[in-house]
């Protein structure tokens, strides 16, 4: 059975859907409609909870395996919780009276070589993005991607940067409350992860801070939940794919 | 109806347990990173069991349980516990992670290279299962009320996370009586449930 927003559900039929969610039995399109309704059919939702309750037990019973002593310490890393350094203790002022004490606190000679070097790192700056914008625009590696019935919808270019940018081709069907997320793979083992969430196709840059860039990694364009997939792999049907290749 | 739902889930009464996440679950979503080591102190073994029994490789289970640490801590300030438990809360993210990662596995995956039901061990046997829900009479009453072959298909699909398709392959029954066999145990279970 679908689960259409505006379908009207038996107490029974409802019940039984919010079954067949809680054993992870709901699949692509059903499943993106279902987690839909489930945001606002309260009922629904009570449903659910009432299943994940009676049905925990199973869960509660599982033989427990003991994580690797390195599994935390990849949460932290993923959540950015570095512990914070103790404050640097402030200096203590050089003993007052000496000359070089004197110079040492002279806020002139400080403000005049902070100017000085100011302008020197602002030439050199102007210099450089001069050189480095030239090379930064030509892109590294290049993905068409393209749909099933092989039409180029979006190109994807990565720049030495690592800026990675997304340039639509075609327009793409939006369906009200619902948005397109791109995903990359470059390893099976790890599994596809969100690099964007648009409201439409437009160009963006995609997110890849932390993730490994290189030839042959594929990036796909899945239709979600206009807040992006439920669970954080692709739900929703595939718009477009490609992997990339290296610009010439 | 919706509030006779919600009666029925407190009516079986928050454990210590249950309490001591659902504390920890606001402690997070004030920013206290403490609570979620908590959380993964009391849990993560019971956790990585169950992605271990829905994923079968422990690389994958590993990752499931990580993501899905991130993912309680990212959304814990949506956590309302007046719509149901801390407990089943996270689990629902892990179980809901782990689901993801096993669907992308098969998507992908080549013949050389399987995941799943030849690596399924005694433990995930739902006879296995059944003889460890002592503790969970209703549940285990509820479930030995349904002929033994529908009760292990709901089991097999809880458990192993396998889909209406691979559940109908494994038992040579068209996918159809499978939904329904499945439809059918799940408006029985409900009934004697609550």
């Amino acid at each position: 059975m679908s689960a259409s927003a505006d379908m009207i559900l038996t107490p029974p039929e409802r019940d039984a859907l919010a079954g067949e969610y809680v054993l992870g039995l709901l699949e692509g399109a059903d499943l993106v409609a279902f987690a839909r309704r489930l945001d606002s059919d309260r009922a629904l939702a009570a449903s659910v909870e009432r299943w994940r309750a009676h049905l925990h037990p199973i869960d509660a019973v599982v033989r427990p395996i003991a994580p690797p002593p390195g599994l935390w310490p990849r949460i932290e890393a993923d959540l950015g919780m570095t512990v914070q350094t103790a404050a640097r203790p402030a200096l203590a002022p050089p003993s007052a009276g000496s000359r070089l004490a004197d110079w040492w606190n002279s806020l002139f000679v400080w403000r005049g070589a902070a100017f000085a070097g100011a302008l020197a790192s602002l030439l050199l700056a102007v210099g450089l993005f001069a050189a480095l914008d030239r090379a930064q625009r030509q892109p590294v590696y290049v993905a068409v991607l393209l749909t099933e019935a092989g039409i180029a919808t979006a190109v994807v270019n990565t720049y030495p940067d690592r800026r990675v940018e997304m340039v639509p081709l075609q327009n793409i069907a939006v369906p009200p409350g619902m948005a397109l997320e791109i995903w990359t793979l470059w390893d099976r083992a790890v599994g596809p992860r969100s690099v964007g969430l648009i409201d439409r196709a437009r160009s963006t840059n995609l997110r890849l801070d932390q993730l490994p860039l290189g030839r042959d990694q594929l990036f796909e364009i899945t239709i979600e939940p206009a807040t992006g997939s439920p669970t954080g792999r692709p739900t929703g049907p595939i718009v477009a794919k490609g992997t990339t290749s290296q610009a010439l | 109806m919706a509030s006779d739902a919600a009666s029925s889930v407190k009516a079986q009464g928050p454990s210590g347990k249950a309490k001591e996440i659902e504390s920890a679950l606001r402690a997070c979503a004030s920013g206290d990173k403490l609570a979620l080591k908590r959380i993964y102190d009391v849990e993560s073994a019971r956790m990585l069991g169950v992605a271990q029994r829905l994923l079968k490789r422990r690389a994958l289970a590993e990752e499931a349980v990580q993501d899905a640490f991130v993912l309680i801590w990212r959304h814990a300030a949506r956590f309302d516990p007046e719509r149901g438990s801390g407990l089943t809360w996270i689990y629902a993210i892990l179980r809901n992670r782990s689901l993801s990662i096993l669907r992308d596995e098969k998507r992908t995956e080549t013949s050389e290279d399987p995941v799943a039901e030849d690596l399924a061990s005694e433990e995930d046997d739902p006879e296995t299962v059944m003889s460890k829900l002592s503790d969970a009479k209703a549940l285990r009453a509820c479930l030995e009320t349904l002929p033994p072959q529908r009760r292990g298909i709901v089991l097999l699909a809880f458990v192993q996370g396998l889909t209406h398709g691979e559940i109908a392959g494994k038992l040579s029954m068209p996918i159809g009586t499978v939904k329904s066999w499945i439809r059918r145990s799940l408006m029985s279970l409900k009934e004697c449930l609550g």
